[in-house]
């Protein structure tokens, strides 16, 4: 049998999803048996030029989002090589938390960073250069992409593996269909590597009143906890209603709320609006008529909506950038 | 769409209006030849607690400027008993949300309509078509 080639490519990642790799444990060792790994930075020593180098790839991994020049070549040369592109983790599937930065201008976030946060001592206003000449040598930093942007945004992508960091449902899945394709060629069919699709409400163990009522808000650190009752009936958001069930319900089991990483099911096209459909008519449901305007002052304490809602997914929203926006 | 610059802007306006009550009084102000700006768009829905607030979103991203939700009066109008109190609070988390994205919350608006009232069915349109010529264009990112 002869051994296929994957590679794994890094953009804007933690790199939590390289981990949740090497966390296959066993099982790595097992695809090494079928598979040559010709290129992952994060675990060895390699350059964009070995990547350049190899002909063939037949699984391309990308990990993280797309966030500077970098990201862009080696996206487009990974899809130029590879016969499969698989999105892991919540950065490569919907922009995951890099892609919140979407609310500012790149320019913004630069100068929030380099000269006004209260750590920050920059008296002389030095900002960072994309490139510098010391001495005969040109040393030069990636350019920033205008968005953070999921991997889609840029090239085609056949499957996604959700996720922060991918769990072991999802990489089981991904992991079969790898076997499958060494063993069988079978090459598999674009989507989501999970299924059947439900919403993590469907498989949440907890106990669901038979109408749910939010009373007040609350925050995690502000209560104590019912680890047998929906939290949504204790008043703490928890983004179940909307969110893929592939993760056994692993944050729920641990008395934390979903934070939604996971990705919206299918259907919903921005998981912000959606959400607010469902938890704002859950407020004082039994008494909308006596308590019309405390209501809205209820609602009006939910902080942050896109960071609580759209903590993972904001760069997959309805309002996501266009291809044509990631250079200028 | 023609006029997108600031001088002769005309601006595109979603209504999402409820069968029983708000679609009932835009019909009474046709009727009634009341006058009012052609620059809405009318949509039937059965209730405006149906009112997903991925339409909202929806319409903006396909060039609408601003979007209005009718309904019927609270607390006792709704044909459905509460659907008007969904669309509120849906609409009061909305605004916010819109706020956040970067789009002006006064480009959108929820009203109580009777059927009877065709009379106020103008007069809000006229209202709001004035306040988003004000506004200006969606400028979306």
């Amino acid at each position: 049998m002869k051994k296929i080639k994957i590679a794994v490519a890094p953009g804007s990642s933690c790199g939590g999803c390289d981990v949740a790799l090497v966390n296959l444990n066993e099982k790595l060792l097992d695809i090494t048996n079928y598979a040559d790994i010709v290129f992952w930075p994060t675990a060895l020593d390699f350059k964009i030029e070995d990547l350049e180098q190899v002909n063939e790839i037949d699984i391309g991994i990308f990990v993280g989002a797309i966030r500077h020049k970098d990201h862009v070549k080696l996206a487009k040369l990974l899809r130029e090589k590879s016969k499969i592109i698989v999105a892991l983790g919540s950065c490569a599937c919907y922009g995951g938390i890099f892609s919140l930065a979407n609310l500012f201008e790149k320019k913004d976030l630069l100068e929030t960073v380099y000269q006004k946060t209260i750590t920050t001592e920059n008296s002389n206003g030095k900002m960072p250069t994309e490139s510098i000449k010391m001495g005969n040598i040109d040393i030069s930093l990636p350019k920033l992409t205008n968005w953070c942007l999921p991997l889609k945004n840029l090239i085609d992508v056949d499957i996604y593996a959700p996720g922060c960091p991918p769990g072991e449902r999802v990489l089981e899945k991904l992991y079969n269909i790898i076997i499958d394709f060494v063993k069988n060629g079978t090459v598999p069919d674009k989507g989501i590597a999970l299924e059947p699709l439900k919403t993590l409400c469907d498989i949440c163990p907890r106990k669901k009143p038979e109408k749910i009522v939010i009373r007040k808000f609350k925050r995690i650190h502000e209560v104590k906890l019912d680890p047998e009752l929906c939290f949504l009936a204790q008043g703490v958001i928890c983004l179940g209603p909307i969110s893929i069930a592939g993760c056994d319900a692993n944050c729920i089991k641990a008395n934390i709320p979903c934070r939604g990483c996971l990705g919206p099911n299918q259907d919903i096209h921005d998981v912000a609006a959606k959400f607010i459909s469902a938890i704002a008519s859950l407020v004082q449901i039994d008494k909308e008529k006596e308590l019309e305007e405390e209501i809205v002052n209820l609602i009006e304490e939910i902080v942050d909506p896109i960071g609580t809602f759209h903590r993972f997914t904001f760069g997959s929203g309805i309002f996501n950038k266009k291809q044509e926006d990631v250079m200028e | 769409m023609s006029n997108r610059d600031n001088e002769n802007f005309e601006p595109k306006i979603v209504a999402f209006l409820c069968k029983w009550c708000a679609y009932s009084g835009a019909d009474l102000a046709g009727v009634s030849r009341l006058e009012y700006p052609p620059n809405v768009i009318p949509i039937l829905v059965p209730c405006s607690g149906k009112v997903d607030m991925q339409f909202i979103l929806k319409a903006f991203k396909e060039g609408a400027d601003g979007v209005f939700i009718g309904g019927c009066h609270t607390p006792n109008d709704c044909h459905y008993i509460s659907g008007n109190y969904k669309a509120l609070k849906r609409f009061t988390l909305m605004r916010k949300y819109l706020e956040q994205l970067g789009i002006n919350s006064k480009r959108i608006r929820l009203e109580w309509i009777s059927a009877t009232e065709g009379v106020k069915f103008a007069k809000v349109m006229k209202e709001f078509v004035e306040e988003i010529k004000k506004l200006g264009p969606l400028q979306t990112r």
